[in-house]
Formats: structure tokens, sequence, C-alpha cells
């Protein structure tokens, strides 16, 4: 091996090593929540119309952790149509990504409360009648949900779940539901 | 053949090469020890030592943003934890003040080992040995040495802890208190009647195998602890969660396991997993609080110390036990990833319905996935059942012992 090729396997192994301590580092981040981005777009109607770059994430199959999905929304003037809109976005789902929601869930109606930073949010009652049991299945719900809120949208630090227009006391006989939830980014960090 | 290399000489070649580059090549290979220096430099695992004085044990916790590995030694007098590598440490040598049994705490490096050694006052034994995630925490319970009695056994056949069956108790008496060796325990086997509780692709029901489980572990636990067992259903009955911890707590009993099987959206999800309460709080500070509590209780910098603040908060009866819950959940997943060989999914915290109003020592036990075609066809094995209820029985034997050395 000449001088010179020794200097190319020794550059390759430091850039090698370099990559690795990237890996490493970058690694120990917990998701970070960047501000949503606005973008000025031109709506179906044609007019000149705001939208915001959202971030959802899904479970799939080949992961513990929630996996990001780019989408864009148009913000409309009422701040909970916004959120509205979010939920259905949400549930509409991604191709071969898994959406931990029981088949015929839906939305009814969205309450913002400013004060408490709080979301209710009022699920028909296939959430709780179609919902298959297991402590996994609603954790993966719940924080489902909670998740893709609280980190797209800030203001919002907590998330309560109805169904029916009714408190339940829980999903599937295990998670307590009439207590409002807290985001735990630990299911969407990065792997 | 000549060009083959034999395994021993490769590393000496190659050595030779690096020497002869690092001494033609000086620019370069200041460089490239630079950056090997510098991934060092922040891959450095930083260790931070906590201890805090329990009633009945001591707790010792080395922490880490990583997780690292380690191997310990019992000495006389004292502990040595030593990891395979360059650890940082505040100094290397830190009395520990006001410590019931604890002296000092020293560090060095020696031959590729970082060695960390606890010195004690008098004779002290290491009562129980786990490790916490999230962050990383290796801990130690420590015990003076006449505290332990008989050491806890691996198998349910060799566990001796004869104890005659109590009387009934009146159920107007408070729950469980700390003050007394465990003689009351409560299985709760899962939904039950109309609630079928979770289901397999072969439509087996949840309700069915969980109250199988139970079964075999209550005749597990009288038969070889003559301990007095109840039941929060024996039959294929509904019982509102409520009234599961309500049995448990007006029975008296000083421990609450719930038994379950698992069911997730992912189909290919499997193991088992075992659960104590988290407390959801009503706003931030709340939620602070609970995750001082819940994360760090070794810590007495983070100790919540008004009780009565506590209940106001969270109205839970479970806020008492969060950390004998912790213990008893360590000591089931322990025992379920041995006998069960399966996915260890960990202890997690979650804030259970059924756990929260329990005035004792309190875990959820998900046993394995009925979701995963897999695991639902294991879970209509009787032996795999079995395993399940002796995998439960040693952990909660463990535990047993703990607990009534503590309240001795």
């Amino acid at each position: 091996m000449t001088a010179k090729a020794r200097n190319y396997l020794l550059i390759s192994i430091a850039v090698f090593f370099f990559a690795a301590l990237l890996v490493v580092v970058c690694s120990r981040k917990k998701a970070e929540r960047p501000e949503p981005e606005i973008l000025s777009k031109t709506a179906e109607d044609g007019a000149s119309a705001e939208f915001i770059k959202v971030k959802l994430f899904y479970y799939s199959e080949l992961s513990n952790f929630l996996q990001p999905v780019y989408r864009e929304i148009q913000v409309p003037e009422i701040r909970e149509e916004l959120y509205k809109k979010f939920i259905d976005l949400l549930l509409a789902g991604s191709s071969g990504l898994i959406i931990p929601v029981p088949d015929g869930v839906q939305l009814r109606s969205v309450y913002y409360l400013q004060k408490m930073e709080m979301l209710v949010l009022d699920f028909n009652d296939n959430l709780i009648n179609a919902f298959p049991g297991g402590t996994a299945a609603e954790l993966e719900f719940i924080y489902f949900i909670v998740d893709n809120i609280c980190y797209n949208f800030k203001e919002i630090k907590k998330v309560k779940i109805l169904s029916g227009g009714n408190e339940n006391k829980t999903l599937a006989g295990h998670i307590d539901l009439e207590k409002p939830f807290f985001p735990d980014f630990n299911w969407i960090k990065s792997e | 053949m000549d060009s083959l290399l034999d395994a021993g000489s490769i590393p000496a070649a190659s050595t030779g090469i690096f020497l002869r580059f690092m001494k033609h090549n000086i620019k370069t290979s200041t460089i490239f020890i630079s950056i090997l220096f510098l991934f060092q430099i922040l891959n450095a695992l930083s260790i931070d030592f906590r201890s805090f004085d329990h009633e009945g044990f001591t707790r010792i916790v080395f922490a880490a943003d990583q997780s690292f590995a380690f191997s310990v030694r019992n000495l006389p007098g004292q502990l040595q934890v030593r990891l395979p590598k360059r650890a940082d440490f505040r100094a290397q040598s830190i009395t520990v003040e006001n410590s019931r049994l604890l002296e000092r705490v020293t560090h060095e490096f020696k031959d590729d080992n970082s060695i960390f050694t606890v010195f004690f006052k008098g004779d002290v034994t290491v009562n129980k040995n786990f490790v916490l995630e999230k962050p990383f925490r290796v801990v130690f319970d420590l015990v003076k040495s006449e505290k332990i009695s008989v050491l806890p056994q691996s198998s349910p056949e060799k566990t001796t802890n004869p104890q005659e069956t109590p009387p009934a108790p009146q159920a107007a008496e408070p729950a469980a208190s700390k003050s007394k060796p465990i003689e009351t325990i409560c299985i709760d086997a899962g939904h039950g009647g109309e609630d079928l509780g979770a289901l397999g692709k072969s439509k087996l029901q949840e309700k069915n195998v969980t109250l199988q489980i139970s079964q075999k572990l209550k005749k597990l636990i009288e038969s070889k602890t003559g301990l007095r067992v109840i039941m929060t259903r024996d039959q294929d009955s509904e019982v509102s969660l409520n009234s599961r911890a309500s049995i448990a707590n007006n029975q008296q009993a000083q421990m609450f396991v719930s038994i379950h099987v698992n069911s997730s959206f992912r189909k290919s999800a499997y193991g088992s997993e075992t659960y104590f309460v988290s407390l959801q709080a009503t706003d931030p500070e709340a939620l602070e609080l609970a995750r001082k509590e819940n994360q760090n209780p070794e810590d007495p910098g983070e100790t919540i110390k008004n009780d009565e603040l506590k209940m106001i908060l969270w109205n839970m009866a479970q806020t008492e036990y969060i950390r004998e819950s912790s213990t008893l959940a360590e000591y089931i997943q322990s025992e379920l990833n041995e006998l069960l060989g399966t996915r260890n999914r960990g202890v997690k915290q979650a804030p259970f319905r059924v756990l929260m109003r329990t005035a004792m020592p309190a875990v959820l036990v998900e046993t394995s996935f009925i979701s995963n075609s897999a695991e639902e066809k294991k879970l209509q094995n009787e032996e795999f059942l079995d395993k399940i209820a002796f995998a439960l029985f040693n952990g909660i034997s463990k535990f047993i012992y703990y607990y009534n050395n503590i309240v001795k």
C-alpha cells in the first residue's frame, strides 16, 4: 500500500468516526418542536390563503416509535376549526402506517379552553363501543392523539378525551380517562 | 497458502502499518488523534452518585445520561462498582454526610476500569440491586447485616415462608399497614362477565385467560406460603374497577396484583410488561411534583414533604405506595423475563384506574399479547399459563421477603 493510499484510508476512518460521533450526539436528542411553518399559497377557490405545515406521527409495524409524515392545512378563521381539521387529517391516516383508532371513530366536536391551555376532544360513541381492548392499545391511542396535537400546537398543554359527549372512566378497562393527558414525547423520539 | 494471513497476525500487521504511518505523516496523524480525542470527550460517561436513608434501608444510586456496563464486588465493609471504561466523577473521594450506613465514596481509574468504592459504617449488606431507565440508574438497597434472615429463593419449591392464615379481617378496619409483615394478597383477574377484555384472532378471550392464571397463582401462593389470598373475582363475573380496589382495601390486603393480557394496534407487538401507577396531575406545577416523585424517589432533594398537598392534588391512596409498587413491579417483571423467555418490555408507569384507589403496593401485569398470533397460541397452552403463574409467584415471593425485612 502506498503512502498516499494509506493517507486516504486513515482520512476515511477519521470521517467515519466523525459520522459515528454525529449519530451518537443526534440520537440523544429528544423530539424537538419547531414553530409550525406558515405558507402563503393559493386556495381551492383561487384566492390567496394561509397554510401551515404540520408534522403528523403514525405507528408502523417496524418501529416502536411514531413515524413523521408532513401535511399542509389551510388556516381557517376560527382556531378550533383548525384543530378539528388537524384531527380529521390525522384520522385519515397515511399509506402503510398504522392509525391506532378503531374503525368508524370520528371527531364530533372540539373545545379549546384557553385559560387551562387544554383541548377537549369529543369523539363519537364508536371510540368506546369499538375499542379492541388492551393496555398497549389504549396507550397507543391516547398518546397518538395527545402527542400529535401538543407537538404541532404549542398553545395546547393537555388534552381531554370524551366519547359521545360524555366523560368515560376508561377506554377499555385500564387507563383513567377522567383526567386530561399531558404529552409524552418519548413516543415520538427519533430512533 | 502464502497469501492467507492467520487471524493472529492481522492485528500485528495493522499495528505495524499504523505506527509507520504515524511516524511519516505527523500532520494527518495529529488530526486523526484530535478527532478521536474529541469523540472521547463528547462521548464521555459522567456518573452521578446519590444516597438516601429510607425507613429500614439506605438506597444508593449511580446515575448517568446513558446506559453503561458494570460489575459489582461485595467486600468486607465496602461495595465496589466497576465500569470497563473511563467515567467522570465529581471528585476522587466524597464524604457522605448524615448517612446511617455510608461513610464515603471514592473513584479511581485503573487498568482501563473506573472503580467506584462505597465505604460502609459497620456491617452492611446489599439487600437488593436493580437497574432503572430514563435516566439510566444502578440502584442498591443496603441494610444492616443483622436485618437479613433467610435469603429469598428463586424457585418456589424452595420458598420457605410458612405463616399461619390470619383471622378474617373486619371490613371496617383501615387498609394495609406498612408496619406489619405481609399476610394477605389480593389477586385481580382482569375483566370478566360482559367485559370480555381483548380478543385474539382465534376468539380467545382475555377474561378467561386472566381468570385461569389468577387461580393458578392463588393455589401456588396458598400452598407454598400459607398466606391468605383473596380474589376480586373467582368466576366469570363482572366487577367494576372501583369495586376491585374496594375489595382489596376492605379485606386489608397488603399487595394487589392485577393480571391482564395485552393487545396492540401493532400486530407484531409481543412480550410482557409490568405497570405501576403514574400520577396524573391537573396542572403543570403538580405534574412537575408528580414527575419528581415518580422519577427520582431515591433523591432526598426531590422528595415531596407536604403529604397534605399531595392528597389534595391527586386524592389517591396509591400515592403513598409508589415506591413499594415500583419495587414489586421490578421483581415480577424480572421473573417474567427469566421464566417466559419472551421479549422484556420492561417496567412502566401509567394512570391505571384500578390501581389508583388501592392503599397498598399495587401492580398490573400484562403477561403477553393476545393480539399477536404466536402469543395467542401460547396462551391456549396450559403449560405456558403455569409458567406465567410460577413467574408471578417468584416475583411476589421476592417482594414479600424484601418488604418484610423493611417492616421488621
